[in-house]
């Protein structure tokens, strides 16, 4: 029998840590001999469920490659990846757009093609062009006006919105400035409605100082259908598959419209990063297959981008349809945004 | 001979290295070398963020929107700016006030706690302690049903007939304040029981023996005795407070706007990692020096010098 000495205790303690601090430490042997593994990025909750039981089951399936999952947001995963280039922490990156421009503006992301992305064919040009081609659209949301049943006359557009607040028809619920969408959900979709453009954001600030009095702002994604059942607010700013997964959960007194203008778009990017490995090609042909994405749109209620997928019957009345949304110039939002907010933060101090 | 000059050259050395480390003579305990590790921790963990941060701010690498004209074009933005000194007045007064209240609702309990809790002295710390358990977020989110438009207190006020119309509560400034004593009063209670527990009695005794009244008894033995508890708990709570930004995101309808709610907008949405590291650091410095004229207040009214 060996003795078991605090020696002994620091030696094997000491190759553990040698082991799992090696590039592909404590991987599987299977992983090892395929050198096939990928690591794939999620949002938390429902999404992180989607990711791992959706499309990498159907990816694992296809190409018997394993994809770990990484939870977290954006901002962090984009700081991972520009720590690392050379060798990159994560293979595919799920962004938000203003992010995945600057990815592929600033070397992070690759450029996708068919032949490396094959369903890609079946994708419409606006969801690769809205990227610059530097990834593609996996699924996304239109930001219309969600409101509960106790309003009988709801606002049909963001004009008549604008006038209804101001008036004092209704209490509203508006994104502030520490909501990362605030600038193209909020901004420049008032903006747009009013007559003003991304140049041009006078309309919007005036807009919202306006309906100050009867609003009130929420930072976090959650925060409208609390307010909305509080009776905080009646008429809010918000997303159509959130809308729809909060009524499905048995609040069905909550509604949506999707306004006369269009309700905004804003998608989830899915990005190769550069010096990832090639196997996250596939992953991402995975993200936009037809099947898995049609299993996606059934849980989140959001939208996805494969122009082959059919939709039941009880999703079509729900998700509005791409053609019907309005694309914020998110180029230009991105760069425009920092003055924005610092224009809020003077003027509308909410 | 030199070989016999040089042996008690060696102890010397050896007796001056342990001096250095703190070791004491050979053999004896050796309490600064276990303080490395520490060190070493704080040096990495919180040392070498600081400078980062400093270096991030007078980075010269522009974002999205386009680099910085100076190194030092953020600091001169903050101070020179009369919004973002606005900004900074503001976070340094609402701490001040948050860590005031706490203050004067933190003490009756500890004394409470200490003096009169008897048996149920475990309990009250548990029910004290309790909450911290919890999210804060939570914890906030309480609030604001409680104090929403169709909530508990305004159904209670108009059910009573009191108001016609729901209150507002949600949108000012007072219950951020509300929300951020009660998420820190935990803090100041506990700083001052133990101070309160290190009383000698015989003192207070004494006063009463001589004719002191309870409260001048109070005013003039006890509170300055606790002076020390107090500027711990003002310390922890106004430190607490000033780096505090959950509660005022969730409280307040943005009513109130401080430095740690901007570094938040500048890191999730403007990605302006510059601007954000000198708002941290103007942040830093001014807590410091509001610690420094805190401490220095109090020791002139009789803290004890360590």
């Amino acid at each position: 029998m060996s003795k078991f000495t605090r020696r002994t205790i620091l030696k094997v303690g000491g190759i553990g840590a040698l082991a799992a601090g090696m590039p592909g430490g404590l991987v599987s042997p299977r992983a090892l001999a395929e050198g096939q593994r990928i690591t794939v990025t999620a949002f938390g909750g429902i999404w992180e469920k989607m990711i791992r039981e959706v499309m990498v089951a159907d990816y694992e399936k296809r190409t018997g490659n394993e994809a770990s999952v990484l939870i977290g947001g954006p901002q962090q995963w984009m700081a991972q990846i520009e720590s690392n280039r050379e060798n990159p922490p994560i293979d595919v990156l799920m962004n938000t757009i203003d992010l995945a421009l600057i990815a592929g503006r600033t070397g992070l992301a690759e450029p996708l093609t068919v032949d490396k992305v094959s369903n890609l064919a079946d994708v419409p040009q606006p969801f690769i062009d809205i990227v610059e081609g530097y990834g593609v659209l996996f699924t996304y949301g239109a930001w219309g006006l969600a409101y509960h049943e106790r309003v009988k006359n709801p606002p049909k557009s963001f004009a008549e919105f604008v006038e209804g607040t101001i008036a004092g028809k209704w209490r509203a619920a508006l994104p502030n400035a520490g909501y990362t969408g605030t600038p193209q959900i909020l901004i420049w979709s008032l903006a747009d409605a009013l007559g003003g453009s991304v140049d041009n954001v006078d309309p919007a600030f005036e807009a919202i100082q306006k309906m100050k009095p009867n609003s009130v702002f929420w930072t976090g994604i959650s925060d409208p259908l609390i307010q909305l059942e509080t009776g905080e607010a009646d008429v809010a700013i918000y997303v159509d598959g959130r809308t729809w997964a909060h009524y499905d959960s048995g609040a069905t007194w909550i509604r949506y419209i999707n306004p006369e203008e269009g309700g905004v778009m804003q998608p989830a990017i899915a990005q190769k990063v550069k010096n990832g490995s090639d196997a996250a090609w596939e992953y991402i042909n995975s993200l936009l297959s037809p099947g898995p994405q049609a299993e996606v749109a059934e849980r989140l209620n959001y939208g996805l981008s494969n122009s082959k997928l059919q939709y039941s019957d009880k999703l079509k009345e729900r998700i509005t349809p791409w053609e019907k949304t309005r694309f914020p110039p998110f180029e230009k939002t991105g760069t425009a945004q920092r003055e924005w907010i610092e224009r809020w933060n003077r003027e509308i101090r909410a | 001979m030199k070989a016999d000059v040089e042996p008690p050259a060696c102890p010397k050395r050896g007796a001056r290295l342990r001096r250095v480390l703190g070791l004491g003579p050979a053999g004896a305990a050796v309490p600064l070398i276990w303080v490395l590790p520490a060190v070493a921790f704080m040096a990495i963990f919180f040392v070498a963020p600081l400078v980062d941060n400093v270096a991030r701010s007078l980075s010269l690498a522009g974002g999205f929107s386009g680099a910085p004209t100076s190194a030092l074009a953020a600091y001169a933005k903050l101070l020179g700016d009369p919004y973002y000194l606005e900004v900074l007045v503001t976070t340094l007064v609402f701490s001040l006030v948050v860590t005031a209240i706490s203050l004067v609702a933190g003490y009756p309990v500890a004394y409470f706690l200490v003096r009169k809790s008897g048996r149920y002295y475990s309990l009250i710390v548990f029910l004290l302690v309790a909450p911290l358990l919890t999210s804060i977020i939570m914890r906030t989110f309480g609030w604001r049903v409680l104090l929403a438009r169709r909530g508990f207190v305004n159904s209670i006020l108009m059910d009573l007939g009191i108001i016609d119309v729901p209150i507002n509560f949600l949108s000012g400034p007072g219950v951020a304040v509300a929300g951020l004593v009660h998420v820190l009063v935990p803090f100041m209670v506990l700083a001052i029981a133990s101070s309160l527990q290190g009383i000698d009695r015989q003192l207070e005794e004494s006063a009463q023996i001589l004719g002191a009244s309870r409260m001048r008894t109070f005013f003039h033995i006890t509170l300055p005795l606790t002076l020390d508890g107090i500027g711990t708990g003002f310390i922890l709570v106004f430190m607490l407070a000033n780096g505090s930004f959950v509660t005022l995101l969730l409280l307040g309808g943005g009513s109130i706007q401080t430095l740690p709610l901007l570094i938040y907008q500048q890191f999730t949405i403007t990605r302006d990692f510059n601007l954000a590291g000198a708002m941290s650091n103007v942040l830093l410095i001014s807590a410091l020096i509001c610690l420094v004229l805190q401490l220095r207040i109090l020791k002139r009214r009789g803290v004890k010098g360590k």
